[in-house]
């Protein structure tokens, strides 16, 4: 794939990728230190990361190869169910990830 | 104080972020072999691969441009790709600065840099019970730079090994569900879990959009929802207080 590009596009390429990084991370916090949010801004804020995080997660869930795949034939649904679960009984990010891979293992090779 | 016990303290506060980030950390190693797999796999010469896990430090965004090499698109077009995928990150570091503006601003531009998902959630669990506590940027930065080495090293391990991982092994997963694992204990609160619920149903709704758009309407109508929420909450308790 490389070949499909000069050394200078992909240069330009991979400098792109990190700029998109240090623009979207870094700007809020070096721009005018002195200036403030409004409150409802702050209000709003404190629910950002969980709405951004879900709307990473769950279709990371119900997608496979950008199709919807809500049925049992999809591994990661219940994998995600029971890793969930653990989590609300043992409280352990660890044990969530293990349980999690055991049942998707498990699913793709004995279920399916 | 001495400067020795300044420096003892920062370390102290290095040192516990390393440790409080080590949980996430299975999640976060899957996904960084995931990544260095499928950029080799996708046919990015190796020491392409290297220099972008190195520099992009962005496992969505490293992912999401793949398909777009593959396809020669111009330069441009995978920029802009990539800043979206990166969108989520302008709001961590809105909700992020806050906690940081009396730092100089070269610490500030790194501490942005090496914000991840997992730092992030667990920087903002800390403030909310201990509020601004002392040398929270040695805390964010113990958290980040253990990320940092844990993320690259599994990349360059899965650049390295992507020929013996085979991809139905589902690797992948392992990321997802330490994310899974951040948003769960979040949804307690009622609005916090009604936005959840509408950011997800968005994104999952405008999937097909392009330049994967219905991420960020996503995230938008959630916190919307969620604020409304949570002002028409506090209202009621307010009322009933005043009725009683």
């Amino acid at each position: 794939m490389s070949e499909r590009y000069t050394i200078l596009q992909m240069l330009l390429i991979v400098v792109g990728v990190m700029a998109s990084t240090f623009i979207t991370r870094s700007t809020l916090l070096v721009i005018g230190e002195r200036w403030r949010f409004a409150p409802r801004v702050d209000a709003a804020l404190r629910y950002a990361p969980v709405c951004a995080l879900a709307a990473l997660v769950v279709p990371e869930l119900v997608f496979r190869q950008d199709v919807l795949a809500l049925h049992w034939e999809n591994p990661r649904l219940p994998a995600a169910v029971a890793a969930g679960l653990f989590l609300l009984w043992k409280h352990s990010i660890v044990g969530c990830i293990a349980v999690g891979m055991a049942v998707f293992t498990l699913w793709r090779l004995f279920v399916i | 104080m001495p400067l020795s016990d300044v420096t003892a303290l920062r370390r102290q506060e290095f040192a516990r972020g390393a440790k409080d980030i080590l949980p996430a950390m299975p999640g976060a190693a899957a996904w960084g072999v995931v990544t260095g797999v499928a950029m080799v796999k996708s046919g990015l010469a190796v020491h392409w691969a290297l220099a972008m896990s190195l520099t992009a430090y962005a496992g969505s965004a490293q992912l999401a441009v793949l398909p777009l090499l593959a396809d020669a698109s111009p330069v441009w077009l995978i920029a802009i790709t990539a800043l979206i995928t990166n969108l989520r990150f302008v709001i961590y570091s809105a909700a992020l600065r806050g906690w940081f503006t009396d730092y100089r601003r070269q610490r500030r531009l790194w501490l942005g840099y090496l914000t991840g998902d997992f730092v992030m959630v667990t920087f903002l669990n800390r403030v909310a019970t201990e509020g601004a506590f002392v040398h929270r940027d040695a805390y964010f930065f113990g958290m980040s730079v253990a990320n940092w080495v844990v993320w690259n090293v599994a990349s360059i391990i899965g650049i390295a090994a992507a020929a013996y991982i085979p991809t139905h092994w589902g690797l992948e997963f392992a990321g997802v569900l330490a994310l899974l694992a951040l948003v769960v204990p979040m949804c307690r609160q009622r609005p916090a879990l009604a936005g959840v619920v509408v950011a997800s149903l968005v994104a999952v709704l405008g999937h097909g959009w392009p330049l994967r758009l219905g991420m960020v309407v996503g995230v938008i109508a959630g916190i919307v929802v969620a604020t409304l929420l949570d002002g028409h909450l506090r209202k009621r308790a307010v009322a009933t207080e005043l009725t009683s």
